[in-house]
């Protein structure tokens, strides 16, 4: 009799143990979502990686930023690989969608001071032909830094593999440039 | 044999409460959503796999609110996408007509300056507005694929 009361002692604690353990480690992992969780928001061919729904401006990369997307998400290699992704095609969309907009805001003034010759379509055409190639590879520099930043959330879930990143610290220029952002919304 | 028994159960809760750990980190690997573009146009994947759930057509968005609806907080965010989505789009494409009038127009050299100049200003006045619904939507999307995710792991 006394045997069975102990035993069911026994059985009754290690369950109320288990149950509150694993409660208290989703709640600690939903913490962890709401506190470092990214996403991301394209603003006129930037990014601007955000922490949280409604959370702080972490930094802004795209069109010759140096937001260093990479070491934001350094704690997730598959993070990181696709980080790196997006850093070269971000790079190329950069360069050869200004040369393309360069080009084509000079064709579209020549154009409309009536100075027409062959180089005004030229201009025009070859313009928006970079403005396009641009574009493309900035969609799939978005695509990265999408599939990047699922990976980080997702790593996040996961306290027995990784470890609580560290914070990265943020360059004052982007963290003005946030506050500034913030202000004029 | 008695001994035994309380001590086998308890590995039994505590195997079970590393399950659910497991089936919650799985829940997001196979649920969780993300936006990519493929050749721009607009995709919504889900899971590791990357199938592809939703995918925006011509002027019309991806249904993300029938994706989304366990979520209140995703629900209400995917709804403002919807709504400023199609009319963003179709804004910024009359922007982009009206800049190809302009440059046309200014190609005829007897035209009055005045339709040129009402032209580009149109011009410029779409694309701004279409270009600002276009973002508000884009941010709304992103919310609520946010929240849809963090949901995924209560």
């Amino acid at each position: 009799m006394k045997s069975g009361l102990i035993r069911a002692l026994i059985v009754g604690a290690s369950c109320t143990v288990t149950l509150v353990s694993t409660a208290a480690a989703q709640r600690i992992d939903s913490t962890r979502y709401d506190g470092q969780a990214l996403r991301y928001e394209s603003y006129w061919g930037s990014a601007r990686i955000i922490r949280g729904a409604d959370g702080p401006l972490v930094g802004t990369a795209g069109w010759f930023r140096s937001f260093d997307v990479e070491k934001l998400v350094a704690s997730s290699a598959p993070a990181r690989a696709e980080a790196r992704v997006y850093k070269s095609n971000s790079f190329r969309a950069s360069v050869v969608g200004t040369i393309g907009a360069t080009a084509a805001v000079v064709g579209v003034a020549l154009s409309a001071n009536n100075s027409n010759n062959a180089t005004t379509p030229i201009l025009i055409i070859g313009g928006l032909g970079a403005i396009a190639w641009g574009a493309q590879h900035l969609h799939i520099a978005f695509s990265a830094l999408s599939r990047s930043l699922w990976w980080y959330n997702r790593d996040l879930a996961r306290p027995q593999l990784a470890p609580l990143p560290t914070p990265v610290p943020i360059p004052a220029r982007q963290t003005e440039q946030g506050e500034r952002h913030k202000d004029s919304q | 044999m008695s001994r035994l028994t309380p001590v086998l159960f308890g590995a039994q809760l505590l195997i079970m409460g590393a399950n659910a750990m497991a089936a919650q980190v799985s829940a997001y690997d196979e649920n969780a959503l993300r936006v990519e573009s493929r050749q721009g146009n607009l995709q919504i994947l889900r899971g590791i796999e990357g199938t592809v759930v939703a995918r925006a057509g011509i002027f019309h968005p991806p249904k993300v609110a029938n994706l989304v609806i366990q979520s209140d907080s995703a629900l209400a965010e995917a709804k403002i996408f919807e709504r400023d989505y199609e009319p963003g789009q179709w804004v910024a494409a009359l922007g982009i007509a009206t800049l190809g009038a302009a440059i046309g127009a200014s190609r005829i050299s007897d035209i009055n300056p005045v339709i040129q100049v009402s032209l580009y200003a149109i011009s410029f006045a779409a694309l701004g507005y279409g270009g600002n619904r276009l973002h508000s939507a884009y941010g709304a999307l992103s919310k609520a694929i946010w929240w849809y995710n963090r949901d995924l792991k209560r």
